[in-house]
This record gives C-alpha cells, structure tokens and sequence, in this order.
C-alpha cells in the first residue's frame, strides 16, 4: 500500500500544526505572522527547518516534517487572501 | 419523520471564487444547489441535521472526537469575510445525542464550539426562506485514524431510526466531496472515475456498497469526505440518487445529490 495523503500526525509536529491551525483560524496570528513572522515562528515554538518550510511557502518540506496537509493548503488561501495577491470573486 | 436526503458539495472555491476557477462551472453547481434549495421549500422542513467533515476548524489535534453532536442554542463561525450563525433544534440535536448513546455510539457532543465551513457552505446556497433551526452532525474525516465508512453506515442507519421517529420534519443533509486532495501532491489530479462509479452505484439504490469502502481507499481516490455521504446512505437505505450535478474541475468533482425517498 502506497503511503497516505493524509497520515497521523506525529507528535515531534505539533507545534508546527497547532502555528499553523492558528494561521488558518486566528487573524490576529495571521497578523502577527505577516507583520514579523520570524518572531511569530519564534514564538510559536518551530525548528529553524520549520521556520524554513513555512517561510518558502515549501508543501512538500511542511508535509514531509508533519504539517498536515490541509493545514498547509488552507493557511496559503487565507495568507494570500490577507496580502491582497489575488483577487477573488465573493458569493 | 425524515422528509429529504441530500449530499451537496462544500468546496470554498464555490463561496469565494479564485481567478483560478471556472467561474461558468461555479455558478452551474450554484444552480444545482438552487434546485436544493427549491426542493427544501417544497419539503417544508422544521430542522435541518447536516452531516458534515469539520475541516480541523472545530475540532484540532488537542481533542479528535469520531462523531460529533453540536447541541448548544446556536452555533457559529467565521471563514474570510464571512461570519455565519445557525439556531440549533435543540429538542432533535438532544434526542440525537441521548439516543444515539443509549444505542452504543459514544458520542461527543458540544455546546460551544466554531462550526466549520463544511456546514456553512451548502447552507448558504440552499436554505429556504424563512430560515430553520439545524442540528450540526459531526464526523472526522481529515485527521485520521477516522471512523470506517462501515461505522459511519451502521450511525446513519441509528441516524434514521432516531430522526424518523420524531414528531419534526427532518431533512438530512451530507456536506463535501466528492474526489479533492487538499494540499497533497495530487491535488491537479482528482480520481473522475471513482466519483462516476459511486454515483452510478447511488442512482441504482444500492447505497449500502459504500459501506463496504476501506478507509485506505477512501484517502487513495480523494474520498476522506465521502463518510458524511455514507453516514446519509444509512439512513437513506435503498432510496435511489437523483444527481442534480457533477461538475469536475480542475482540482474538485463536484457533486449535488439527492435521494428519493
């Protein structure tokens, strides 16, 4: 059996899950990442390899160390929604 | 009594469109959903009970419950600029919770927790004028290990025991799929062919065969969402899928369904 898309998350990432869980849900986190995010991931508890994933805006890297992948799928859509870099149509 | 079995895509793109979408496919499901809606008025429904897969919204790694009842006087939540809020049928949500115990399902429930976008979706697009209370049923489908589609039948089939023999109107409704791989590699490539399959399967009645999905297989073909559609098909039973749509997209088979009861 080929590995899952969607895994159990292992416990050695759940800082990098609960930051990012904030990331999607919480605009006060988004702010704080978009205004500093280096003190945001500081803050957050991330490995520098984290930091790194997460600033590159790296899926795979994110995944690859835990991230759940809808996790890192929703936080870029609503990262970008906040930065104004695509424009979207509201129904 | 149950009046209406529905399944009904959520996908956000169908909400808040990106450049990135088909805007002709957007508004050709929009008017699958309008049917829905149509047919929600003609049912005449006191409550709504809507099964949907919260997407690590309400639910996160500090806490996974398998299945869910949201039985506070309202429930709530955000998604971009959005901010939704549903009264909740307390006395069928209740009599969900108690029965659904009483017959061995070892439910969560909750009175205060952020309903996920999953519910509010399809409830944007197809809840009849004047609005009605929902009872918000709740299934983990992405953070696994979830609940086997065989439980998720065998909760449906209590689901339409409990609802059926209430004094209420009571419409069911399924939220999500059908095929996505939400930030996976394969999110371009969605599996058509298993969704045509499925839905081939349904229009026969022959629901009760999704019960027999793995979870693996569920998570190989883009189907982790497809419990809340198997939860329905436990209470649907044999009734046969009318498909209002299918629309594939890019990244998304979106399906509109429902069942003739």
């Amino acid at each position: 059996m080929t590995q899952l898309h969607y895994r159990f998350p292992p416990a050695s990432a759940y800082a990098l899950n609960r930051w990012l869980f904030r990331l999607k849900s919480d605009a006060a986190a988004r702010d704080q990442y978009l205004r500093d995010p280096d003190v945001a991931m500081q803050e957050a508890g991330l490995s520098n390899d984290e930091q790194k994933a997460l600033r590159a805006g790296d899926r795979d890297a994110l995944v690859g160390l835990g991230a759940h992948p809808y996790l890192v799928f929703m936080v870029e859509l609503r990262l970008r929604m906040e930065r104004g870099t695509a424009s979207f149509e509201y129904f | 009594m149950l009046v209406g079995a529905f399944a009904c895509a959520h996908t956000p793109q169908l909400l808040i469109r990106p450049e990135t979408e088909d805007r002709e496919l957007v508004l050709r499901v929009h008017a699958a959903l309008g049917r829905v809606k149509q047919r929600l008025t003609a049912l005449r429904p006191d409550v709504i009970a809507i099964v949907a897969g919260d997407h690590v919204e309400g639910f996160f790694l500090d806490a996974v419950p398998a299945l869910g009842v949201y039985v506070g006087a309202d429930c709530a939540g955000t998604f971009g600029p959005y901010r939704y809020r549903f009264p909740i049928h307390e006395p069928v949500a209740r009599a969900v919770v108690e029965q659904g115990i009483e017959r061995g399902f070892d439910l969560l429930y909750t009175q205060e927790r952020a309903l996920d976008y999953a519910f509010f979706v399809p409830l944007h697009f197809t809840m009849p004028a004047p609005p009605v209370p929902i009872v918000p049923l709740h299934v983990n489908v992405y953070l696994p290990p979830q609940p086997t589609p065989a439980r998720c039948y065998q909760w449906g089939q209590a689901l339409g025991e409990i609802l059926g023999a209430r004094p209420e109107r009571v419409v069911l409704m399924a939220s999500g799929g059908m095929s996505h791989f939400p930030g996976t590699d394969r999110y371009a490539s969605p599996d058509f062919e298993f969704d045509r399959r499925m839905l081939e399967t349904l229009a026969q009645g022959e629901g009760r065969e999704l019960a027999k999905i793995t979870g693996d297989e569920l998570d190989k073909t883009g189907n982790v969402e497809l419990r809340t559609w198997i939860t329905v098909l436990g209470a649907a039973g044999p009734a046969r899928a009318n498909l209002y749509c299918y629309e594939p997209s890019w990244h998304h088979g979106n399906a509109v369904v429902e069942w003739l009861l």
